[in-house]
């Protein structure tokens, strides 16, 4: 066990490597700079001498293996600059967005999966039945409704005609404490939530409904029906806990979108989420917050990738021994 | 991001950062009926006649409201509340509140007096000013002459990125304090627009002390010696103003002042819609659906007029296709403007001939724009030698064909649909332009470089300053200046030189009328359209007055409004019939 997560780690730090050098080149290859940014939808046209003397305050005239070890240096100690945009540390900028978003795509991955469970091992349960049939149709209908045309059909509806919901934001003008707050605060969240669910539920519905599928005839499953067990108790003891193998995989995958946010979604709702300050960084060329954005996703993905496997290893002996992989 | 003028636009320093009117000054048109008549003209003007229309001035009516909330938009977070390090329009509209300029625009463009007054050498190269006695910060303390002093040295300051207002500080000789109050400001030219650079908020000096400019805490927290003061700022949501109880001069007619973050333009509708958003930019597209929307007209009305903005297609200059101006011509005259004016704007726009919009002074109106004419181009094409010499549809010269990429910006649909139009119209007549979209930050890049043969562009609405030198002069070609086009032509060259020093006004408009004439006739760039702007808002605001520089950037713009009747209360009910806008 010892050996394969050493194993796993070693692999881990070149592939950081690799994803880090190949963000700050493209990055910076790419065309445009911060400051021919400048100036989208505000009309202004920065004079070359202005443009000049940016480049040299952000040290862009620099070459570009200078600029890398400058700012790799500057993150091995944990410093991940100022923005050019604002000239805040990165850091705060990231901490005051993280939270949002967080929150936000929790609970959508924890609706998504209440729905999803019960959906799945219950379309597995009976493949090609009448509930396996009727949920894969609407799931697929879902899955194909665009997100921000959702979005903003939700919001014509429960917020300007019937004005049950707030419009967009996080909370209301004039924030009460108390469980009013509380209730003020969780009706900011219910469109976004559910905008970012419906589109996932049908990725993991299918899943766990084709692995349920798959083992709910496995021996051991005949077998416990054989010692007695009801089919129900045969499903979800013995069956699903085999099926979520491919899950705990999925979920290390899906868990750094945590991180990530939804750019679209943060847009419609007004949602200080980390999706719009990455796409905001990006249009302005804010290099030291879309490195430090690409570095945090690399990072996170690494990171719970190896937990998964890690966890699959613990759960399945077959991939600890190496006899699968 | 549905504004359209994303292209490469005029810098619009001084002006847009301009904060007032004097609402007495007279502006044009004055409705002299009830609160929501508007003067806008529904009669689509495609022929370049700076005629005045579109222009609403509520200024005359007396505040029958005061108090209350005032919910503006923000398309986006401001990068900084910084008045010198402000390089976009949602810093510009916030600090209009809180930080008065020295001098001020008002909704004629002239500079008149704000923080402060002043005199011109007789040489036009030393400005003497004396600020106001009763100018004080929020705290009571008084503007000074060195905090004027420490605001200008920022500016020039290479340290310190300050892209709007570097350029007009250009030239600066010495800025000192001559007292408490006064403080005198030398260039080494004389420049006929020069009053304009003063056009600028102040920083206070102490606030800054031992502290790094670039992060300063006021950088987020503006100090204020204006009507409002700052409250918050949430970043991507909002930014919350209240009245400074310690304001002088001019005061505003609403206690708060919040600015709601709104990214998208079809979100911002809605919230309009639902009552809590007082305005909002719209689209054309967003336009026509609020005209159709009995929702709208029964909270809203909308706000139209043109503003100084202007669309066209920069042609490069020094590309074999587009060196010989008979060349320029006649892609010219196939481009059906008015076809673009009719469909594309609706009618709800003007066709250009020169470098400026109709509405800014020095526009020339007897100068008529080159007529659409397909058979006159195709015979200028054939004098240039661009004939379809090998029958294969595509006209050639020395064996190179008439072929060149269109860059676009990915942010306007304006410029995109024109594109498309003039494509098929060369396409017809055996010129093949293939239309590239590219995004913002990488296509002026590219412009300003001048490394294009045609973009699609516009040009910037809120700048009075009609000074054609930065962009026109063959000493402005990249990688100096911003004649991205490479136009070079002496004897504008040499118009553009005299009337940058010349100071009588009227001796400089003709200047600018001949060198309208030579623009017209050498078409540097395909000259489109002036477009409108177009607002949804709230029937509870009024005391709006637009300008060719827009509603904003003008002194006092959005301070002379005021609340019309509570929410839902009979001020705020719909007149009968919508207002004549809507029609």
């Amino acid at each position: 066990m010892t050996r394969y997560i050493a194993r796993r780690l070693a692999f881990a730090v070149p592939t950081l490597a690799g994803i880090v050098v190949l963000v700050f080149a493209l990055l910076h290859l790419a065309p445009g700079s911060p400051v021919s940014a400048l100036g989208e939808g505000s009309g202004r046209r920065v004079s070359q001498q202005a443009a000049h003397e940016m480049q040299r305050l952000y040290g862009l005239d620099r070459p570009l293996p200078e600029r890398f070890a400058r700012w790799i240096s500057r993150v091995a100690r944990l410093d991940f600059g100022e923005s050019f945009v604002d000239h805040r540390p990165v850091l705060a900028r990231i901490g005051e967005a993280l939270p949002y978003t967080l929150v936000l795509n929790g609970l959508a991955l924890l609706l998504t999966l209440a729905i999803a469970v019960p959906l799945g091992v219950a379309a597995g349960g009976r493949p090609e039945g009448s509930l396996d049939r009727a949920s894969s149709a609407i799931l697929f209908a879902l899955y194909s409704l665009p997100a921000f045309w959702a979005a903003l059909l939700l919001q014509t509806l429960f917020s300007v005609k019937l004005r049950w919901l707030p419009l967009y934001g996080v909370a209301s003008d004039l924030p009460e404490g108390g469980a009013a707050g509380f209730l003020d605060r969780a009706s900011h969240l219910v469109l976004p939530v559910l905008c970012l669910t419906y589109g996932s539920l049908a990725f993991f519905a299918r899943l766990i409904r084709s692995s349920v599928a798959e083992t709910r005839n496995a021996d051991y499953v005949l077998a416990a029906r054989a010692r007695g067990l009801s089919r129900r108790q045969a499903l979800w003891k013995h069956a699903f806990r085999n099926a979520l193998i491919p899950l705990v995989t999925l979920l290390g995958l899906v868990l750094p979108g945590l991180l990530s946010g939804s750019v679209i979604i943060e847009r419609i709702f007004a949602w200080p989420g980390l999706g719009r300050l990455y796409f905001d960084s990006i249009l302005s060329r804010d290099y030291p917050v879309i490195l430090a954005l690409s570095l945090l996703g690399a990072v996170s993905t690494l990171v719970l990738t190896l937990v998964a496997d890690i966890a699959s290893a613990v759960a399945d002996p077959r991939v600890r021994d190496g006899s699968i992989s | 991001m549905a504004n359209p003028r994303k292209g490469v636009l005029l810098a619009s320093i001084a002006a847009s950062l301009a904060a007032g009117i004097f609402l007495s000054s007279g502006c044009r048109d004055k409705p002299d009926r009830a609160p929501s008549a508007s003067t806008r003209s529904a009669t689509p003007r495609p022929a370049a006649v700076a005629a005045p229309l579109g222009f609403l001035d509520e200024s005359g009516l007396a505040p029958a409201g005061e108090g209350g909330t005032l919910r503006r938009r923000l398309s986006g977070d401001p990068a900084t509340l910084n008045a010198v390090m402000q390089s976009g329009l949602p810093e510009q509209e916030v600090l209009q509140y809180v930080s008065r300029n020295l001098l001020d625009l008002d909704s004629q463009m002239k500079v008149v007096p704000g923080l402060a007054r002043f005199t011109v050498s007789p040489d036009g190269r030393t400005f003497l000013f004396t600020l106001r006695d009763d100018a004080v910060w929020e705290d009571g303390t008084p503007v000074r002459a060195a905090d004027a002093v420490f605001t200008i040295r920022s500016i020039v300051d290479p340290k310190i990125p300050s892209p709007v207002f570097r350029s007009v500080f250009d030239g600066l000789l010495s800025v000192y304090a001559t007292g408490e109050k006064t403080f005198t400001v030398r260039f080494r030219e004389t420049y006929a627009y020069r009053s304009m650079s003063f056009v600028l908020p102040l920083l206070p000096e102490r606030r800054f002390a031992k502290k790094h400019f670039l992060s300063a805490p006021d950088n987020r927290a503006p100090f204020s010696n204006g009507p409002y003061r700052f409250v918050s700022w949430k970043p991507q949501q909002e930014i919350v103003l209240e009245r400074n109880p310690r304001a002088w001069g001019e005061r505003g007619h609403f206690d708060r002042i919040v600015f709601r973050i709104l990214p998208e333009d079809s979100v911002a509708y809605r919230s309009l819609l639902a009552g809590n958003l007082e305005e909002t930019r719209l689209d054309s597209t967003g336009k026509g659906r609020a005209a159709q929307d009995p929702e709208f007209a029964a909270c809203c009305r909308l706000v139209e007029y043109f503003d100084l903005g202007w669309n066209y297609i920069a042609l490069n200059n020094r590309s074999p296709l587009f060196a010989d101006a008979r060349v320029r011509r006649a892609l010219t005259m196939l481009l059906d403007r008015a076809a673009i004016v009719r469909n594309l704007f609706q009618g709800s726009a003007r066709i250009l001939s020169g470098p400026w919009a109709p509405d800014s002074a020095v526009y020339d109106a007897t100068v008529s724009p080159l007529r659409f004419d397909p058979a006159g181009a195709a015979s200028l094409l054939d004098a240039a030698g661009w004939r379809d010499s090998n029958g294969n549809g595509v006209r050639d010269r020395g064996g190179r064909e008439f072929a060149f990429d269109l860059l676009v910006s990915t942010g306007t649909t304006a410029g995109r649909q024109i594109d498309e139009t003039f494509a098929a119209e060369l396409a017809r007549a055996g010129i093949r332009a293939t239309i590239r979209p590219v995004e913002w930050a990488a296509f002026s890049e590219r412009v300003d470089a001048g490394d294009f043969e045609a973009a699609s562009l516009a040009w910037s609405a809120s700048d009075p300053n009609p000074d054609p030198y930065p962009f026109w002069h063959s000493s402005q070609w990249p990688p100096h200046g911003l004649n991205s086009e490479f136009y070079k032509n002496a004897d504008a060259d040499r118009l553009m030189e005299e009337a940058r020093a010349e100071q009588d006004e009227s001796r400089r408009t003709a200047i600018y009328h001949r060198l309208h004439r030579i623009f017209r006739d050498d078409a540097p760039v395909i000259f489109v359209a002036t477009s409108s702007q177009k607002f949804g808002f709230s029937r509870r605001v009024r005391g709006l007055v637009t300008s060719p520089l827009g509603m904003f950037g003008i002194w006092p713009g959005p301070l002379g409004w005021w609340p019309a009747g509570e929410e839902g209360g009979p001020a705020a009910r719909p007149p009968s019939s919508p207002s004549p806008v809507l029609r």
